[in-house]
């Protein structure tokens, strides 16, 4: 299985939901904050995540000789983050006390008050992944902010030293960096 | 979803419409959960195993719309009787999934076919526009998602990482350099960096 490439992880997770709390679920997902007020933005090592309800499987028209219908709505988390599971996942419980509202409504759910508890529950809905491809593999989140503004300052520093000489070209630069 | 009928078993009760949560920033994610024929999910677990080490590895990674993408096959889901294998695929997109599917359907469509033509009713591209038909049928919408980079492209991250490495380069480098010598590195290492600046 290859939940790995580079130093990069994905986690995929399935929870089965509580009966009749789909909808409930569902809204509280969707208003949760985005962006950097989302409360994944607390884990810094996250590059992406997602969370979301499967409550049907598409069928996919006469061809398909049976259909699958599903006794339970399933909410899907994933990951994918730079480091170990293990770590993330004491991160996770520790920083996003959201956990309580999503997980909680899924069956099992032991809480974030016992780290080991937590960690093996969100392990035995881990479902490995077959392959998982990415053009920054070995790239952290911190080292996208670090490089993203070190190529912002060099573009400032390029159009503010246009026509300066020689001597004062090298001088701006050794101030700037 | 279902209720349970009169044997136990499930029947299908109506569907609850949600829309949206796959975007956030200019980020869109693209999630599909698909049935895989029987007879090839051995076939395709092997083809993912192997594919790491192949050339055919770069092919999807070749979009620079792209930051990260899974496949895993699912076999199970809790207390559920499924009569299939299943592929759930997660991939992100700079802007609207719509906007990229053509160079799936025409730059890798030996690829997507083998991926997904191991399902039912796939419609082998190309043409884009069927297969942009069969993603918005299974694309799986609501929920929430984040993204830490929700503003920068994969491009711009990629190039971002380029500038940074010439940039460390050139530092080093210019340490010990004349100001005429650095003026003409500083024109140099515009140049080369013309394209990620």
């Amino acid at each position: 299985m290859s939940n790995r490439t580079g130093t990069a992880y994905a986690l995929t997770t399935f929870a089965r939901v509580q009966r009749h709390r789909e909808d409930e679920l569902e809204d509280y997902l969707a208003a949760l904050p985005r962006g950097s007020a989302s409360p994944l933005a607390r884990i810094g090592v996250l590059h992406l995540s997602r969370l979301h309800l499967v409550r049907e499987l598409v069928f996919q028209g006469p061809n398909q000789r049976h259909r699958d219908l599903l006794r339970h709505g399933h909410l899907v988390f994933t990951a994918t983050f730079n480091g170990e599971p293990g770590d993330f996942l004491e991160n996770l419980r520790t920083s996003v006390p959201e956990c309580d509202e999503w997980w909680g409504r899924c069956v099992g759910y032991p809480g974030r008050d016992d780290r080991g508890a937590f960690a093996a529950w969100v392990r035995s809905l881990q479902v490995d992944t077959s392959l998982f491809q990415s053009p920054i593999p070995t790239t952290t989140v911190e080292e996208v902010r670090e490089v993203t503004a070190l190529r912002e300052r060099v573009i400032d520093f390029a159009v503010a030293a246009q026509g300066l000489d020689a001597a004062s070209l090298q001088a701006r630069f050794r101030e700037s960096f | 979803m279902t209720e349970a009928g009169l044997a136990g078993r499930p029947v299908p009760r109506p569907r609850r419409v949600v829309t949206g949560g796959n975007t956030t920033g200019r980020m869109t994610a693209l999630t599909l959960f698909t049935p895989i024929r029987a007879p090839w999910v051995r076939l395709l677990r092997a083809a993912f195993r192997v594919a790491p080490h192949l050339p055919i590895r770069t092919h999807i990674i070749q979009f620079n719309f792209i930051k990260f993408v899974r496949w895993t096959v699912v076999d199970s889901l809790d207390d559920e009787q499924l009569r299939y294998s299943y592929l759930f695929f997660e991939s992100n997109f700079d802007g609207p999934w719509q906007h990229y599917i053509d160079a799936f359907a025409y730059v890798i469509p030996r690829d997507i076919r083998a991926v997904w033509g191991r399902g039912i009713d796939f419609p082998y591209p190309p043409p884009a526009e069927p297969l942009k038909a069969w993603i918005a049928r299974n694309s799986l919408e609501g929920g929430t998602y984040y993204c830490a980079h929700e503003e920068l492209s994969t491009r711009q991250i990629q190039s971002a990482i380029a500038v940074s490495e010439a940039f460390h380069v050139f530092e080093a480098e210019a340490a010990t350099m004349s100001a005429d010598q650095f003026a003409a590195a500083w024109e140099q290492f515009l140049s080369d960096q013309q394209a990620h600046l």
